[in-house]
């Protein structure tokens, strides 16, 4: 154990601890970002909504005060064809043009039972009206009770610079600076000839206006009219009307245009204000319809909007803290997991390390043995084979001992060979055995060897095939290469029957140089092949079988050093075939 | 009237050489006035025989009244004339009478019609009427001077009646030609009026049987 749980724990706890914060944070700025951008666009939105609602609302009103205007335009228009004013004022008979009129004029004139009259229709009505000269100056009535009576400054105010070619718009102020004092519309209809066209007269009616909002004073959107500086708005009284009055005089003469429009706080209520010219291009006095708009609707609506988002704010915040809390614990489990994972890695792996550095030393050890154990045995047997021979050199051996003798000195090549190949194997298990890579002509070799083997006693009377073609150049050691090829070739010969074949076949495949040696001879089983090139296995062939196991491991791990390999590639029925790989040799010859 | 004695003699001379016959030789006075050009109003419909423009009321297509600047005597018997509403026109759009003539205003239309005046010569309204009535409404222009008529009902309608002082006028034909005769002897004012402002005069000596030339300009 390298750590102890206790700290361990601490450390997942902590990184989940921070994996949380980070993750709230994040969650956090990005809740509010949302809620912000969400919240402006809301709001943006209901500004917009409101300011759309009240441009209607306002259309709406003008559009029916535009159809007033119609109709009232019309029935001036109508009046104004009449034969009797036409002749009144073409023909000299002034005298006779009120009173004519005041025929004509009895259905559009207000009564005193107008205020029976449903509000539609009031509207309609006109309050007085006059008649204006050529030169556009009101003429003045004979009896002013029959076309409504007007001040002496107020009947000025329907004089016109000239006669007008259209319908001409207009207010004037009446009963100035008493608390009477009220804005009354006009209309100065011109009286055309109707064969010249020429303007002969106008007739100018006056009409109470029309308030924005019908002068209810529960109206959303209350109206009034703004005229050289006096207001005429129900809604608003005293100071606030001053102040507002004040405020439009100066807006209305910095605005240059025809409509304008400004923020307002009249005690303390904010209002919308917005003006709008009511008669452009008139020859009368400009006037501007006025329409006020308490924002407090809107205000309240806009803070009931943030009140509400700031609840949705704090309940998405929440919300995200306990999906982030559960999130990091979710993904600090896994971190959890491979923190205990690790720890036991590290001991699986401190272990395997001890394992194998015993394992090594062992293999030293071994490797060691093995090279003096063939040290240590190559001289008795050299020791051995040299009395033994000397044995044979001599003349008093009886010809059965000689022949046991023969059989002895044989042995210790035997021996030698086997003491020879343990050696090979312990210099590589040592790692102390180097290839001393160079070009090497496999195709001499092979042939070489194949003629040694057709010299040695033949007990099944094999017949040999090869296949090799002329030169096959490979890079390996010569010795190492024909000991692999000498090895192979013994075995095809050994495990052999009477009467078989032995075939070799070189060739150059690729990169590689591929020798194939195949021999008739048993089957080797299938549960053997994977050992067979194991050291010391012996497969199930009979004991009378000469060999010690080492030729095929030695082979192929000498193959191996040399970057080919050495394989069985074939073994059915009586017909065994290994695979020897080397490296092509590259570049010339 | 200023020259009174003299001059109602030979307005009663005058007055019966017209009725009476060929007794005494009278002159003629004849000539050709130049009728102002067919203007043509931005507002106008061949109709209306009266137009105004620029305040000015003339007959349309132009025609001239001629006559001799009286005063003569007003005739025993109440003259009469006719100016009848066909097709919602006036015919004739011009109508001089000696004052103290009785115009009739007959209707010939299918619809109503009403006529009236307010002008300072005779001021007058007949009211709504139809052809069916009976008698005939008819207005008596005594105080000369120009009388405008109108339908209240058809605002285009317009005709003058010219009340003179004078037995002696007569209507030009449309090229401006005309031709005055029965005149009394004597130096007399010709007078032609041609609009509601326009009236031409020159001072003419008629001998008994002499034949006159006259032209305007």
């Amino acid at each position: 154990m390298i750590s102890s749980p206790e700290p361990r724990t601490a450390g997942v706890a902590s990184f989940r601890r921070k994996l949380t914060v980070a993750m709230m944070l994040v969650v956090s700025f990005v809740a509010v970002s949302i809620l912000l951008f969400a919240q402006r666009n809301m709001a943006d939105g209901v500004r917009l909504d409101f300011q759309r609602e009240f441009q209607n609302e306002l259309a709406a009103l003008r559009a029916v005060q535009a159809v007033r205007h119609a109709a009232l335009a019309e029935r001036c228009r109508v009046l104004a064809r009449k034969p009797r004013i036409h002749a009144a004022l073409e023909d000299g008979a002034l005298d006779l043009l009120y009173p004519s009129a005041r025929d004509e004029l009895l259905d559009v004139m207000e009564s005193d039972e107008g205020a029976n009259l449903e509000p539609g229709a009031y509207a309609l009505r006109a309050l007085y009206y006059r008649f204006l000269d050529a030169r556009g100056r009101a003429i003045p009535p004979p009896n002013a009770r029959d076309v409504g009576e007007l001040g002496p400054g107020e009947e000025s105010q329907l004089d016109l610079a000239r006669l007008p070619d259209a319908p001409q718009t207009g207010y004037i102020l009446r009963g100035a600076g008493t608390p009477q004092e009220a804005i009354d519309e006009v209309i100065a209809m011109p009286i055309i000839s109707s064969e010249s066209g020429e303007t002969i007269s106008a007739i100018v009616l006056g009409f109470k206006p029309s308030a924005l909002g019908g002068g209810n004073p529960d109206a959303w959107i209350q109206g009034g009219i703004w005229l050289g500086g006096h207001l005429e708005l129900p809604a608003l009284v005293g100071q606030g009307l001053a102040d507002l009055a004040a405020r439009l005089t100066s807006a209305i003469a910095a605005s240059g245009g025809d409509h304008g429009g400004f923020e307002f706080s009249g005690d303390g209520t904010p209002y919308l204000v917005s003006f709008k010219r009511l008669n452009p291009g008139s020859l009368f006095p400009a006037a501007y319809e006025v329409s006020v708009f308490p924002l407090a609707a809107s205000i309240s609506r806009l803070h009931r909007l943030l009140w509400e988002f700031c609840a949705a704010g704090v309940l998405l915040l929440a919300g995200a803290y306990l999906a982030s809390h559960f999130l990091s614990r979710r993904l600090s489990a896994p971190v959890e997991r491979l923190a205990v994972d690790s720890e036991e890695n590290r001991e699986h792996w401190q272990r395997a390390e001890a394992a194998l550095e015993s394992t090594s030393e062992e293999l030293q050890r071994s490797a060691r043995f093995s090279a003096d154990a063939s040290h240590q045995l190559k001289t008795p047997v050299t020791v051995l084979r040299a009395g033994l021979e000397g044995l044979l050199a001599g003349e008093q051996l009886a010809p059965e001992a000689r022949e046991e003798v023969s059989a002895l000195v044989h042995q210790t090549f035997r021996l030698a060979t086997v003491i020879d190949d343990l050696l090979l194997l312990s210099r590589m298990d040592a790692g102390r055995l180097q290839i001393q890579f160079s070009r090497l002509d496999l195709s001499p070799l092979l042939e070489a060897l194949l003629d040694d083997l057709g010299a040695l006693p033949d007990v099944f009377d094999l017949e040999i095939d090869a296949d090799i073609p002329p030169s096959l150049w490979i890079t390996g050691e010569k010795r190492y290469a024909s000991l692999i090829l000498q090895n192979l070739l013994e075995n095809a010969r050994k495990y052999n029957h009477t009467g078989g074949k032995v075939r070799i076949t070189a060739a150059a495949q690729g990169d590689w140089a591929v020798v194939v040696v195949g021999n008739t001879g048993p089957q080797i089983l299938a549960p053997s092949q994977a050992h067979i090139f194991e050291r010391f296995h012996r497969g199930a062939v009979g004991e009378n079988v000469p060999g010690h196991g080492i030729g095929l491991n030695l082979a192929r791990e000498l193959a191996r050093l040399h970057g080919g390999d050495l394989r069985l590639s074939r073994s059915d029925g009586s017909w065994t075939e290994f695979e020897l790989r080397f490296r092509l040799a590259r570049g010339p010859a | 009237m200023t020259p009174l004695g003299t001059c109602r003699l030979s307005a009663l001379a005058a007055v019966l050489a017209l009725q009476g016959g060929p007794a005494f030789a009278q002159a003629v006075v004849e000539g050709r006035v130049e009728l102002p050009k067919m203007i043509h109003p931005p507002v106008m419909n061949k109709r209306y025989g009266i137009v105004s423009y620029n305040g000015v009321l003339s007959p349309y297509p132009p025609l001239a009244v001629i006559y001799i600047e009286g005063p003569f005597p007003r005739p025993a018997a109440e003259p009469s004339a006719q100016m009848v509403q066909k097709d919602l026109n006036f015919q004739p759009y011009l109508l001089p009478v000696q004052a103290g003539t009785r115009v009739e205003f007959p209707n010939l239309d299918d619809t109503y019609h009403n006529i009236f005046s307010y002008s300072p010569a005779k001021r007058f309204d007949l009211g709504r009427y139809r052809s069916d009535e009976r008698p005939i409404p008819s207005v008596l222009f005594d105080v000369p001077g120009m009388v405008t008529v109108r339908c209240d009902i058809h605002e285009h309608m317009r005709a003058i009646i010219l009340v003179l002082d004078t037995p002696h006028f007569v209507l030009s034909d449309p090229s401006g030609s005309y031709r005055l005769g029965g005149l009394p002897a004597g130096r007399r004012v010709l007078k032609v009026w041609l609009d509601s402002r326009t009236t031409l005069e020159r001072p003419v000596d008629l001998a008994d049987g002499s034949t006159l030339r006259a032209d305007f300009p």
